[in-house]
């Protein structure tokens, strides 16, 4: 007669440590180790006028400027930290402006209609459309490292490129896949302190950590990283933008999850909030960071620019 | 022959409208919520001669296609613009007097 008495329990305590471990390689376990950040302010409503958005779709800051791609207008809007409008530019030469990079007194405007990275000065004039030699297709985002080169996640392309100012190509990470290094959509750059970057890998559900050097270092992001999508601490529902803050911390715009998440240089959680959609659409679709950590997002769902404070 | 003339005139702007009805096209395609699969949807429609407008309705997964007048988009044509920005195409219908009016 075989006893199954002692199976039963050895084989349950066995499912529930799977379960721990599964948990906790996908960060279910963690727990906030900072406070939520609070909306401070916001403004702006859909529409075509000054202050109104139409899809908006990036955001990057000054000392004193917020810069937001219209991307539906085809434009940039640009305000003060108090939400007073201040100037428009770029209609006559943007598509689909995407997430924004601020680099000295230079504004890189991807266009993901027209496969170029735009140059406009902080006032809106035009510079200069910088193409990749070996083209670009639908880049969604770009960074800029500090010898002036750029990182571009070139999204349709299923790469992340590095180019010199003239559009020669330096380097870059290719392919499709859930392996280290591969990518499935990528939509932003951001560069890490320590002269490293990170890639919103969109649809993979997940954010890839690379040295300076390029080498891929780390990925996170769901249980192992492999493009497995959830509403847990750590997880992500389509990624759509990166920040790094001075302080080297890491801000990821979780888009059908809602929220923003903030996490250390690499990647552990600390903290996620945001504004739930009203539908059809999703929250927060791109994020920035200021010198004095606050926090700014543009909500596609609710057309506006959201502040907030930690 | 007043009469004769006004019927003519009457055929002929009817024929117009005719014309003009199949420039309007409705496309079911789900997942459109990111900016980034919208655009991506709209930027390959827009390659098609002739397309003038393109709206993404996100709470129905619609597209609506505006055509000039005289061109023409098929089932295929939208089928392959949708899914080379990494989609499937649910629907395809012809709208029957305008964008606003969906068979």
């Amino acid at each position: 007669m075989v006893r199954f008495g002692p199976w039963l329990g050895y084989g349950t305590l066995a499912i529930l440590a799977l379960l721990v471990v599964l948990a906790w390689a996908g960060g279910a376990l963690n727990w906030h180790r900072e406070p939520s950040y609070v909306l401070a302010r916001h403004w702006g409503e859909q529409g075509h006028g000054r202050g109104q958005f139409n899809n908006p779709t990036g955001i990057a800051v000054t000392a004193d400027e917020v810069f937001v791609a219209d991307a539906g207008n085809s434009r940039i809007q640009v305000f003060d930290k108090l939400g007073r409008y201040k100037r428009g530019f770029g209609s006559t030469v943007l598509g689909r402006p995407m997430n924004l990079a601020i680099a000295g007194d230079r504004l890189y405007v991807p266009d993901y209609f027209k496969d170029v990275i735009h140059v406009f000065t902080l006032d809106g004039e035009y510079r200069r459309a910088i193409e990749a030699d070996d083209g670009l297709t639908s880049p969604g985002g770009v960074a800029v490292r500090p010898d002036g080169t750029l990182l571009i996640a070139d999204t349709y392309g299923q790469r992340v490129v590095h180019l010199d100012p003239a559009g020669k190509r330096l380097e870059s990470w290719n392919g499709r896949g859930i392996g280290p290094g591969a990518f499935n959509y990528p939509t932003d750059v951001a560069v890490a302190l320590d002269g490293g970057f990170y890639v919103a890998d969109g649809y993979n559900d997940r954010v890839l950590q690379f040295s300076r050097d390029g080498e891929f270092v780390h990925k996170w992001g769901g249980p192992f990283a492999m493009n497995i999508h959830g509403p847990f601490k750590g997880w992500f529902s389509v990624v759509t933008s990166v920040a790094v803050g001075p302080d080297g911390m890491v801000y990821v715009a979780d888009f059908y999850n809602d929220r923003i998440q903030k996490f250390t240089p690499w990647g552990r959680f600390l903290t996620a909030f945001g504004t739930l959609s009203q539908g059809p659409a999703q929250s927060h679709v791109s994020v920035a960071v200021d010198a004095d950590q606050t926090l700014w997002t543009v909500n596609s769902d609710a057309s506006r620019v959201e502040r907030w404070r930690p | 022959m007043v009469k004769k003339l006004s019927l003519s005139l009457a055929a002929l702007a009817f024929s117009v409208v005719a014309l003009a009805v199949d420039n309007h096209y409705i496309l079911g395609v789900d997942g459109l919520a990111c900016p980034f699969c919208a655009f991506g949807v709209e930027k390959r429609l827009t390659k098609v001669e002739g397309v003038t407008g393109i709206e993404v309705e996100v709470a129905d997964g619609v597209v609506r296609v505006t055509l000039q007048e005289g061109k023409t988009l098929t089932e295929e044509q939208a089928r392959q613009a949708v899914a080379e920005a990494g989609f499937t195409l649910r629907s395809f219908s012809v709208a029957k007097t305008g964008a606003n009016d969906a068979q």
